[in-house]
């Protein structure tokens, strides 16, 4: 069946993923699960990758960097009609929202996992989406429209009051968003804004936004199938964020109750069904205090985030795409989902939580993932695997579940304290230092709270004598075998033992 | 023999002796320590108390990764320790220190001019790699001596952007 609007759903037996890491991983999982066949590409980055090995087929697409690989859209078709794929995954990222993907696919009668192309292009334009989820009742938070002059976003702004927040009109993950806190700070926002807008998307079109303060970023989690059924499973707490990038996400939120999940559920719903949408979307919300709630954007593709809503509901998210897909109808309605227990999420990132976050590049060169009751791991990296600079920073993403939100983030801690990741640094001390916050653990935070009120300076290193021990010991190892070459004959020293009178400190 | 670890700002003595066994900071400790063949994985009975960690090998220090800390640790003996309290860390000959980059990528901007008094955690450079803008700091108070780049330069890891010379305390 092909609409008007782009979408193709039929029957397919072959998938291509058209991504890579951690997520192309998740996708080959829920096709193996359901019997689809699957297909790889890969970039000159990527060839030891798990995802490769992971796929029945795999195709080379092109050098590291994702504008001459994965982005490139001809290529990817190309390798999906050669292989026989009957449909495209796109995952995150990368081609997930583009409208003229999506087209392309449906026009080489190839099923784009995913909704029409054009829900992809209203919702991919923010003046666009707002225009249209207004029109069918759903609250969004005061604004201009685009194409003004930066004299006219500037009166806009005065009159709206301060803060405000001037954002690209083709922008995502915070990326050409700039906060402004005074009429003065205008001109500098609206320069770079411009400038990583351009860089981004290739479009520097900018508008202004009210600023909502203490502000959380909860989302609901769509599921729409070509039958004309929308449900909602349930709202994601995503307001731990810096520089708009989510980094810690759960499911249920601290401060959403069963007749705010309605409420939500049911606008979210109204949302997508302005543009008939299909197959997995998201809504995102910010929530003020009062718990008054503002469409944001949706994001029509399925999310990082993803595993918390699958834990607490018992759904799987990516089969479900799947299915839809293939033109069957949602086997739940709204009254079947359920939401049972919590379900926590950190996104491992491959940078420096006390250097200003930096990204760290390098080789991982061990790896070892916690295990154990309640915790699962989605990841797509490996020992020998380099963190390029090509690439987002995410290593893997953690997530635990427990019976009370309580338990989760026991099961956190102690899965985060599991995990081993040597080669770059991590954020992970950042998690950890999180889960042992007064404010997290009360729930109350916003999503100010990672850049303004929490620092690692108080974080307190426990380990820093017996880390100064097992390097001292390595080193003269080290040193001691150095001399066996020399001295050829002499025993082996490779696991040792000292004994000494062992002497409580006094002090 | 005798080793200097410096572990953050903090100094460990630890003497490995035939006859003594371990002790640190002169004190003698109950230890064992084994480097196990599976998975790069260390553990250590320190007093019974046990710690598992990944010890792994820099060019300049150890990296150890224990319990989601990493430990950056800059082992020595008494010869290479004193020689190497004659330098400052982080500062070249004529005390001025590098604002280098901490990975490839291109060059946003240089919001500072050569001469501007900087202050230590200010803003010197916006870096983009990993789709993201890094903003790098300056380490230290101090005078902009040198700017090595210009927006839109490509950089390596570790080039050089920008050099600061330590304001010279006047008290």
């Amino acid at each position: 069946m092909l609409r008007d609007d782009g979408l193709l759903v039929q029957k397919f037996d072959k998938l291509l993923i058209a991504n890579r890491g951690e997520i192309a991983m998740r996708i080959l999982r829920a096709a193996r699960e359901l019997g689809i066949a699957t297909v790889a590409v890969y970039s000159d980055a990527d060839r030891n990758a798990p995802h490769v090995r992971f796929a029945d087929e795999a195709y080379h697409i092109g050098p590291p960097a994702a504008r001459d690989s994965y982005l490139v859209m001809d290529r990817i078709i190309d390798v999906a009609q050669r292989s026989g794929a009957g449909a495209i995954h796109p995952g995150y990222g990368f081609l997930a929202e583009r409208e003229k993907f999506a087209q392309a696919c449906a026009d080489a009668g190839i099923v784009f996992v995913g909704p029409p192309a054009r829900a992809i292009g209203i919702m991919g334009d923010k003046l666009m989406a707002r225009a249209t989820v207004m029109a069918a009742g759903v609250p969004v938070v005061p604004g201009t429209t685009p194409g003004q002059t930066d004299a006219e976003m500037s009166a806009a702004a005065r009159e709206m009051g301060f803060p405000v927040l001037v954002k690209a009109a083709a922008g995502g993950g915070g990326k050409g968003m700039r906060p402004v806190s005074s009429a003065a700070g205008l001109a500098d926002a609206f320069a770079s804004a411009r400038r990583e807008a351009k860089a981004a998307f290739g479009d520097d079109t900018v508008y202004i936004e009210k600023m909502i303060i203490e502000a959380r970023h909860i989302e609901i989690q769509l599921l729409a199938d070509s039958h004309g059924n929308t449900i909602y499973l349930g709202e994601r707490e995503c307001s731990l964020q810096r520089r708009h990038q989510k980094l810690i996400e759960e499911a249920p939120s601290f401060v959403v109750d069963d007749d705010l999940r309605r409420r939500m559920g049911e606008v979210a719903v109204a949302a997508a069904r302005a543009v008939n949408y299909v197959n997995a979307g998201t809504i995102e919300f910010l929530v003020d205090r009062d718990k008054n709630f503002y469409f944001l954007e949706m994001n029509t593709r399925v999310q990082v985030e993803h595993p918390v809503t699958e834990l607490v509901t018992g759904i799987d998210i990516v089969q479900e795409q799947l299915r839809i897909a293939r033109g069957r109808r949602l086997r739940l309605r709204q009254e079947d989902v359920v939401i049972n227990g919590w379900a926590i999420e950190c996104r491992i990132n491959a940078e420096d939580p006390y250097n200003s976050y930096l990204p760290s590049t390098g080789v991982i060169t061990s790896v070892q993932l916690p295990t154990g009751p309640g915790v699962r791991v989605d990841t797509g990296v490996f020992e020998g695997n380099e963190i390029s600079p090509y690439y987002d920073s995410m290593i893997s993403k953690l997530i635990c579940y427990g019976e009370t939100r309580g338990e989760a983030v026991l099961r956190m801690r102690r899965a985060l304290e599991e995990y081993r990741i040597m080669g770059v640094k991590t954020n992970i001390p950042f998690h950890q230092h999180m889960m042992d916050s007064h404010r997290f653990l009360s729930g109350q935070f916003d999503t100010k709270f990672v850049e303004d009120r929490f620092s690692m300076d108080d974080r307190d290193t426990a380990h820093a004598l017996e880390a100064a021990l097992l390097a001292t010991l390595a080193a003269h190892e080290q040193n001691q075998r150095a001399a066996q070459l020399v001295a050829p004959g002499a025993r082996d020293t490779s696991n040792w033992k000292w004994y000494s009178r062992w002497e409580r400190l006094r002090r | 023999m005798k080793y200097i670890a410096t572990v953050k700002d903090q100094e460990y003595t630890i003497e490995i002796d035939a006859d003594r066994g371990i002790l640190i900071d002169g004190r003698p400790q109950e230890v064992d320590f084994r480097r196990l063949p599976a998975g790069g994985v260390t553990s250590l009975l320190m007093n019974h108390r046990s710690v598992a960690a990944v010890v792994e090998e820099r060019s300049d220090h150890w990296e150890v990764l224990i319990e989601g800390e990493l430990y950056s640790v800059q082992v020595q003996d008494e010869r290479a320790y004193r020689l190497g309290r004659m330098r400052t860390t982080g500062m070249s000959v004529d005390g001025e220190a590098i604002v280098a980059s901490p990975m490839p990528g291109i060059i946003v901007a240089v919001p500072v001019a050569v001469g501007d008094v900087v202050q230590r955690g200010q803003k010197v450079v916006i870096l983009e790699s990993m789709k993201m803008e890094n903003e790098l700091r300056a380490p230290c108070d101090g005078v902009v001596t040198h700017i090595h780049v210009s927006a839109g330069a490509s950089v390596e890891k570790d080039q050089p952007l920008v050099g600061i010379s330590q304001e010279h305390d006047e008290a």
